[in-house]
């Protein structure tokens, strides 16, 4: 994975077959599970789901992560604005991250022309977005794993970098199915599985601190041209 | 920052805090990269750089600031979009206890 740079055309980067195929997937995942724990209908539009969507609060506590209580002591404005933004937030969530899995590995037009590279790129309208999806896809690893403090964060990255290459990814079958399996805390997580999911944090975030380090340039610059 | 936009910076938010009586606090997490809290700050609010990055480390290092300020109807359009970025967000009174510290 290589980071992203800015370019006439977008912000590029150069991923791996393997990466782009499993954060497309966990993006997905996300997706999924973020449609179900937060109450929108199945193969609903992000239009339809406005309307029809009934708010609930997330059992999944990685869930609850990405749609939190708005007030920390008042259940009843925590309620309201539950009720009036979660079918939105959640809808516009899921649609993002369907973009972004859709962006690094089109189901329709999987990267097979070795010729063209493994380039990712993401438009400009589209980085936001991009960047977005990422932080929701660290949130619900980051819950899975258990990271609860800066210290967490820094160990996993220390596990992850002293050793295991890569190609540990190829042992995902297995990993990915018991992993998704639902409500598994970080408890559960098994050595091997924590170094899998952890490698796919630690990629999202090097992919989305690369993309961050661009696009706050460009913001700034357009700012201080104003 | 110098120490005279310092003043200026706080005594314009202790009149808005004084006619607005909500807050939107953001809280920190050990998972959200601070570029891409500054990002946030800066986009969304439209604070500058300086301004943001000190949010960003107040959020990083006290564990939560007030980014916003202003009434409750319009501290519910932050905290949604806070939420909408992966920003953990709470919206609450101005003059309740974990409000404290704005501006510091």
């Amino acid at each position: 994975m290589s980071p992203f740079r800015a370019t006439p055309a977008g912000y590029v980067a150069t991923w791996e077959p393997v990466e782009r195929e499993v954060l497309a997937r966990v993006a997905r995942d996300v997706a999924g599970l973020l449609s179900a724990d937060s109450g929108l209908p199945d193969d609903a539009t992000e239009a339809e789901v406005a309307f029809t969507g009934v708010a609930r609060v997330p059992r999944d506590p990685a869930v609850q992560r990405l749609l939190p209580d708005a007030h920390r002591e008042d259940a009843d404005v925590a309620a309201e604005f539950r009720h009036l933004t979660q079918t939105d937030l959640a809808a516009g969530k899921v649609a993002r991250l369907h973009r972004f899995a859709e962006t690094v590995d089109p189901v329709e037009e999987p990267v097979t022309d070795a010729g063209d590279g493994d380039q990712v790129l993401v438009g400009r309208d589209a980085a936001q977005d991009f960047a977005a999806a990422l932080t929701d896809v660290r949130l619900v690893l980051g819950e899975r794993l258990g990271l609860d403090d800066d210290a967490d964060v820094e160990r996993l990255h220390h596990e992850v970098l002293s050793g295991f290459g890569p190609d540990d990814a190829d042992t995902d079958a297995d990993t990915d199915a018991d992993a998704a399996d639902g409500d598994t805390g970080s408890d559960e997580l098994d050595p091997e599985q924590r170094v899998y999911w952890g490698g796919v944090f630690v990629a999202a975030g090097f992919a989305q601190e690369s993309l961050m380090d661009e696009l706050l340039a460009e913001l700034r610059a357009r700012r201080a041209g104003q | 920052m110098t120490s005279g936009a310092t003043q200026e910076d706080t005594r314009t938010e202790a009149v808005s805090r004084l006619a607005d009586p909500w807050v939107t606090i953001v809280w920190n997490d050990p998972v959200n990269l601070m570029s891409y809290v500054s990002y946030v700050f800066e986009s969304y609010f439209g604070y500058p750089e300086a301004k943001a990055r000190r949010l960003m480390l107040q959020v990083h290092h006290e564990g939560r600031a007030v980014v916003s300020t202003g009434p409750k109807e319009r501290m519910e359009v932050d905290v949604q979009a806070m939420h909408g970025f992966g920003l953990w967000a709470t919206m609450q009174q101005s003059d309740a206890p974990a409000a404290a510290g704005e501006g510091a």
